[in-house]
């Protein structure tokens, strides 16, 4: 609800929005990464620590939810500069000479920066669309010129950005304020619209905000400049040490620009956590009081406070309720939390990922990897041959590839009525099939994955549909898996084999394929007669797994069929 | 699992120089002193944690007879980092260290990390090839060097970390294009919406957005 509000808000009044929009879209997704933090404080701190972890979204208004994120953001920054190969270093060390001199300046075209190494990585700001063409040009030119001064007259519209990238930045900051007095991501519904009101009537409330918090005390600024010494000191060997020199770089620079611009920053952050442990240790009435008086200095400047209102739920002349908001937010944050329940097990059951955990897909992929190689050799030896002898060529491989053709479904031979005997006869089933193959497979894996199934579905154990479910899912993941390793291993063995018979080999791989897909269909029926056997009033349920079982194990058969048909190439190259 | 990167590896060198062992010791931590001879190619995998950041290492070990060569060239594409090992108590293994290498260079991406192994350190006294010689070969041909052993564990983690710091950093510096896989890179599943088309300096910024939102 929050998000499609403040969507529509957005859309009215674009230009100063943009900040506050990345703001939001931050919050929603750390609100993302928080786990089922039930509790207001813990969320909170979770919120925090956790952005602190985001490193992406590094910016001013970041910062306001505490100030340590702001190396990290130029440290990221830097990174981003890197990626530029040769101009990067001029640009740093001169960014360093000029900023001491004059950092104002420096500071716009070093936000500049900022924002454009964000565009250049980040589909996430997308949002930004109307920055990024203003900034993409002059953003170069900076880059290449030694000096500001130089740029400034080369580019004479550059100021003209750069100085409106710093407003949209203070701007956010204030915006950062309405967003971290709200503290904790379970006020979405509430800070969504709040801290686009707050956008709108910014500039009233930067001056609010200075006055009500108060000027950045020194032992405030002691102690972040201790902070940076700190850091700066350490530098352990390895890795990290490459980090930190990209720290060193920065920290001069971060800490003259951001004087004051950033005690201020440090200042309402700190507010923002004193509020934040107030409204939690407190109870809601420091918070609502807060709210109320925002909402009161909001309204004198915003004519349009009405709208939102509306939007937020609220009757036009009913101030918004924080309590009210704030127990629909839990109540979201609950509904939140099973959500994420749900995609977790989702996730624990999902085919492509089990199959990859077992090492499908790399088997696949380094049977794609021969496959491709070999494919290659063909044609290498196709293009070298007169065209008479192509046409031969071409035909022998044709022969062969029908040799592969899987016959039509035949008569379905019983098997051994009893579990016990069935993974022996499908031992026996793949021996048969690949007798004239002349390798030595391993047939062990796939026949003991199946024995394994047999003996947990027939343990006698109390099943639920949910667990029979996982197990049939992850059984047709594994055996897949292991089928497809077959494969890998089969064209690898048969690539060395010192004499080839191409049509055996054909032959051999092509039953090998009919024995394995019928044996997933056969995993498959297992599992979903058990699931039939189990007494439940859930049948819906049974029914969806029941088909989604058949589904996967279709998946399962049509992997198997690819493997093969991958290793194709591999048999035809012993014909020619 | 969720990882914020995926490095692919490669394991070479002559047979029986301890490939398969120095594998089996990285990713379930025991040796074995008989091993089966590697039929083409193996897998492993482990996570491992750079910079706060969950990275799987796909590693993939192959067979060092002679009669797998052709095949386990076809391998080397889209390696990061490639383990190239020797056995200090066998100077032939030592020996063919440059043909290897050639191999590597020739058949894999020119930023793949490599890494030189003198593994079975802990067999002192048959010791055939100093240590210093390794470090000469290494410093030659800009390989990092290690002595591990694979019996009892001595480098091993080291070896197979200290590549991957060594990748990481360069997709730092932006010298891998992660969003090529040829170069043996992937983003981890969570970034999939996050990463997009920037460059490799953007891109490198998503990997630093770990976390895991699913």
């Amino acid at each position: 609800m929050a998000t499609s509000d403040s969507e529509d808000f957005e859309s009215a009044d674009e230009g100063q929005n943009t900040p506050i929009k990345k703001d939001r879209k931050e919050r929603l997704s750390s609100s993302n990464y928080t786990e089922n933090s039930r509790e207001l404080d813990h969320k909170t701190k979770k919120t925090q620590s956790s952005s602190t972890d985001t490193v992406k979204n590094k910016e001013e208004p970041k910062s306001s939810d505490g100030w340590d994120d702001f190396d990290i953001g130029d440290d990221e920054i830097l990174v981003a500069q890197n990626a530029v190969p040769s101009n990067t270093h001029v640009l740093q060390s001169n960014k360093n000479e000029t900023i001491d001199s004059n950092y104002s300046q420096d500071k716009t075209t070093k936000k500049s920066e900022e924002t454009k190494s964000k565009d250049t990585g980040w589909d996430d700001f997308d949002d930004w669309g109307q920055d990024d063409n203003t900034i993409e040009d002059p953003y170069k030119p900076i880059q290449t010129q030694p000096t500001r001064q130089e740029t400034k007259s080369i580019y004479p519209d550059i100021q003209e950005v750069t100085e409106k990238l710093a407003n949209t930045t203070t701007t956010s900051t204030t915006g950062g304020w309405g967003w971290g007095w709200s503290v904790d991501s379970i006020l979405t519904t509430a800070t969504a619209g709040i801290s686009t009101l707050t956008n709108q009537v910014s500039q009233g409330i930067s001056t609010v905000l200075e006055t009500s918090i108060g000027a950045p005390d020194p032992e405030e600024l002691a102690r972040q400049t201790a902070k940076e010494k700190e850091a700066k000191a350490n530098s352990p060997d390895g890795l990290e040490s490459n980090i930190n020199t990209n720290n060193d770089k920065v920290d001069p620079k971060s800490t003259s620009d951001a004087f004051p611009f950033r005690g201020l920053i440090s200042e309402v952050t700190k507010f923002v956590e004193t509020t934040g442990t107030k409204v939690i240790s407190g109870g809601l009435g420091t918070l609502e009081t807060i709210g109320k008086k925002t909402m009161e200095v909001l309204q004198d400047g915003d004519p349009g406070l009405a709208k939102k209102r509306a939007l937020l739920g609220l009757a036009p002349d009913e101030k918004p309720v924080l309590s009210q908001i704030l127990r629909e937010a839990k109540a979201k944050a609950d509904e939140d939390d099973r959500i994420r329940e749900e995609k977790k097990e989702a996730k624990e059951v999902h085919y492509e990922n089990l199959f990859d955990d077992f090492e499908g897909l790399v088997h696949l992929e380094a049977l794609e990897m021969l496959s491709r190689q070999v494919n290659m050799r063909i044609e290498e030896r196709m293009r070298g041959l007169s065209p008479e002898k192509r046409q031969d060529l071409k035909e022998t491989l044709q022969q062969v590839a029908e040799l592969c053709e899987m016959p039509e479904d035949d008569e379905d031979d019983n098997d051994p009525s009893e579990d016990t005997f069935k993974s022996e006869a499908f031992h026996e089933r793949l021996q048969t099939a690949t007798q004239d193959l002349g390798l030595k497979l391993q047939f062990q894996p796939i026949v003991k994955q199946y024995t394994e199934a047999i003996d947990w579905l027939s343990s006698g154990g109390e099943l639920t549909e949910k667990q029979v479910y996982k197990r049939a899912v992850a059984s047709l993941a594994q055996a897949t898996a292991l089928s497809v390793e077959l494969y890998h291993k089969a064209g690898e063995m048969l690539l060395v084999k010192p004499r080839r018979s191409t049509a055996d080999e054909a032959d051999a791989l092509t039953q090998m394929t009919a024995v394995l897909t019928k044996h997933v269909s056969e995993l498959a029926t297992l599992f979903t007669e058990k699931l039939n056997e189990l007494q439940t009033e859930n049948t819906e349920q049974i029914h969806n797994y029941i088909t989604n079982i058949f589904l996967e194990a279709g998946n399962s058969s049509t992997y198997i069929q690819n493997a093969f048909q991958l290793a194709l190439p591999i048999l035809q190259i012993g014909a020619v | 699992m969720a990882y914020a990167y995926l490095f692919k590896y490669i394991i070479i060198g002559d047979t029986g120089v301890g490939k398969s062992c120095l594998l089996l010791q990285f990713t379930d931590k025991r040796f074995r002193p008989v091993h089966d001879l590697t039929i083409g190619v193996e897998f492993g995998a482990r996570m491992i944690t750079i910079d706060g950041k969950q990275i799987k290492l796909q590693i993939w070990d192959t067979g060092g007879q002679e009669a797998f060569r052709s095949i386990t060239r076809s391998y080397y594409r889209g390696a990061a980092g490639a383990l190239l090992v020797y056995d200090i108590t066998r100077r032939e293994t030592f020996n063919h260290l440059t043909t290897w290498l050639e191999d590597a260079r020739q058949h894999s991406n020119s930023n793949m990390v490599i890494m030189l192994i003198g593994n079975k350190s802990d067999l002192e006294s048959r010791r055939e090839v100093k240590k210093e010689e390794g470090e000469a070969f290494a410093r030659e041909h800009g390989l990092v060097f290690m002595e591990t052993s694979a019996k009892t564990a001595a480098n091993v983690e080291e070896a197979f970390i200290n590549t991957a710091k060594e990748i990481y950093e360069k997709i730092q510096e932006g010298v891998f294009d992660i969003n090529n896989e040829a170069n043996g890179i992937k983003i981890g599943p969570q970034h999939s919406t996050g990463a997009g088309a920037g460059g490799a300096g953007g891109a490198g910024a998503g990997g630093a957005s770990s976390g895991g939102c699913c």
